[in-house]
């Protein structure tokens, strides 16, 4: 005769089967468009962003971008197709109605009343958008709600002197943007993954729409303004030279579907002068902030994390340990940027 | 059931006979009358303005914004009256049978 065994808990075994790789809807927030010497006056194009079609276009004047939805309030044509920039305005090809890049439907050219609505509000669905860091960029709200937050000043990339950094990078990953960002405070995997000598410290703080981490007590201090928008600062003692060298990777990730995302980043330093030993320990940083540098163990995102997040289940009960980093902390602050979505299943 | 009492652009004078229940634009653009109400009740036209006799006043809804600043726009290219309404917004009921309705002029 055997005893009863112990009852198997089963959610444990089988819940994976019921797991979704990014059950998130696009998050709110400011996100990068494209690189402003990529848009031409007069330009108009289609882009896939945000789980949907977009029209991107810029002013004859040059000084106004707009993100439009595609379809024409009035009888539906994709504007996209076939439409053209006039003046300040894109019109639609199909009977040649304008809307300026707030939306406002400012000309139909055959109507004798303009329809009370255009008077009052936008009729066309448009992005928020600026242009800053030489960068268009655009805000997000499922309901279309006017921005949250500004972007902020960063000097690395917008002051006109005393930093350079040619350098830029695009990557395609196959998971959502919590999932990439949450790879920040997860700090084991630093070590595990990534090969780092230990497991770093980690301190994460959480003010409204902004996230300040600190891995390994100053070593990388990151700002993140929302989900778009990620400016790491690593700072580093030169064995040769003996003074503390920040490179800085500002990261510009964009939801492409609600679990595709095209990351985006640029990495800026402090103009020291060609053969300095101060900028070849900053280039050996930013080799370092990629993939693996010269004549190291350790391993940048480029090289292992994408194995991870592009195979992935997101898993709202995670079996944690002592060791892990703070990643409910992170997960609870990430929520503020889902609208109209069931938070209880995330 | 309801009958309603058109006088029709030229001055002639009809009577239509419609359900309860529909908006009287319909019952007005269906009888050939040459009122359009071209955008279906959305107020963004201003093709299916008429007046109504001011004695019905009390039986009719009160004008919204959106009628309102539907029938001030048109208001430049025709004549709008107290009495002038969006067709589109009336309900056809029993408690409008006989309703005494002139055509507006075409914007």
């Amino acid at each position: 005769m055997t005893s009863n065994p112990t009852p198997i808990n089963l959610k444990m075994l089988l819940e994976s089967q019921t797991l979704k790789r990014a059950p998130f809807p696009v998050p709110v927030g400011w996100y990068f468009i494209d690189y402003s010497e990529n848009l031409k006056a007069g330009e108009l194009r289609n882009i896939s962003v945000f789980d949907q079609e977009w029209v991107l276009f810029r002013s004859e004047s040059g000084d106004k971008v707009g993100v439009t939805d595609p379809y024409c309030p009035h009888l539906g044509a994709h504007i996209g197709h076939g439409g053209k920039v006039c003046g300040d305005n894109v019109r639609c090809p199909f009977h040649h109605w304008e809307y300026d890049t707030d939306g406002m439907c400012k000309a139909i050219p055959y109507a004798k009343v303009m329809p009370p609505i255009t008077k009052k509000q936008a009729i066309l669905r448009t992005l928020p958008t600026v242009e800053k860091y030489g960068m268009i960029w655009s805000w997000f709200h499922p309901l279309c709600e006017a921005p949250h937050f500004e972007l902020p000043y960063i000097p690395e990339i917008e002051d006109k002197t005393g930093y350079t950094g040619s350098r830029r990078g695009s990557w395609s990953a196959n998971t959502c943007i919590q999932e990439i960002a949450e790879n920040g405070v997860d700090v084991a995997h630093l070590k595990f993954l990534h090969n780092a000598p230990g497991i770093p410290p980690v301190s994460a703080s959480y003010n409204e729409n902004q996230m300040r981490l600190d891995i390994g007590n100053g070593y990388i201090v990151g700002d993140m303004y929302g989900p778009g928008l990620n400016v790491m600062r690593f700072n580093q003692k030169d064995p040769v030279t003996g003074k503390t060298i920040t490179a800085t990777m500002i990261s510009y990730s964009v939801p492409v579907t609600h679990d595709t995302t095209q990351m985006n980043m640029s990495f800026r330093h402090v103009d020291y002068p060609e053969g300095s030993p101060e900028l070849a320990f900053t280039k050996k940083q930013i080799d370092h902030m990629i993939g693996a540098a010269e004549g190291e163990e350790s391993a940048g995102f480029e090289s292992v994390d994408f194995i991870v997040w592009n195979n992935k289940r997101y898993r709202p009960n995670p079996l944690l340990c002592d060791g892990d980093g703070p990643i409910f902390p992170f997960r609870n602050w990430f929520k503020r940027f889902y609208v109209d979505a069931d938070l209880s299943k995330i | 059931m309801a009958e309603i009492r058109v006088t029709d652009r030229n001055g002639g004078e009809r009577t239509i006979s419609t359900d309860s229940g529909r908006p009287l634009m319909e019952a007005l653009r269906d009888a050939d009358l040459n009122l359009q109400g071209t955008c279906g009740g959305a107020m963004s036209c201003g093709t299916c303005h008429v007046y109504i006799k001011p004695s019905w006043n009390e039986k009719l809804p009160a004008r919204s914004e959106d009628e309102q600043m539907m029938l001030e726009a048109i208001g430049d290219l025709v004549e709008v009256r107290p009495n002038s309404r969006l067709s589109c917004q009336v309900e056809i009921s029993d408690a409008l049978n006989g309703i005494e309705v002139e055509i507006a002029p075409e914007v």
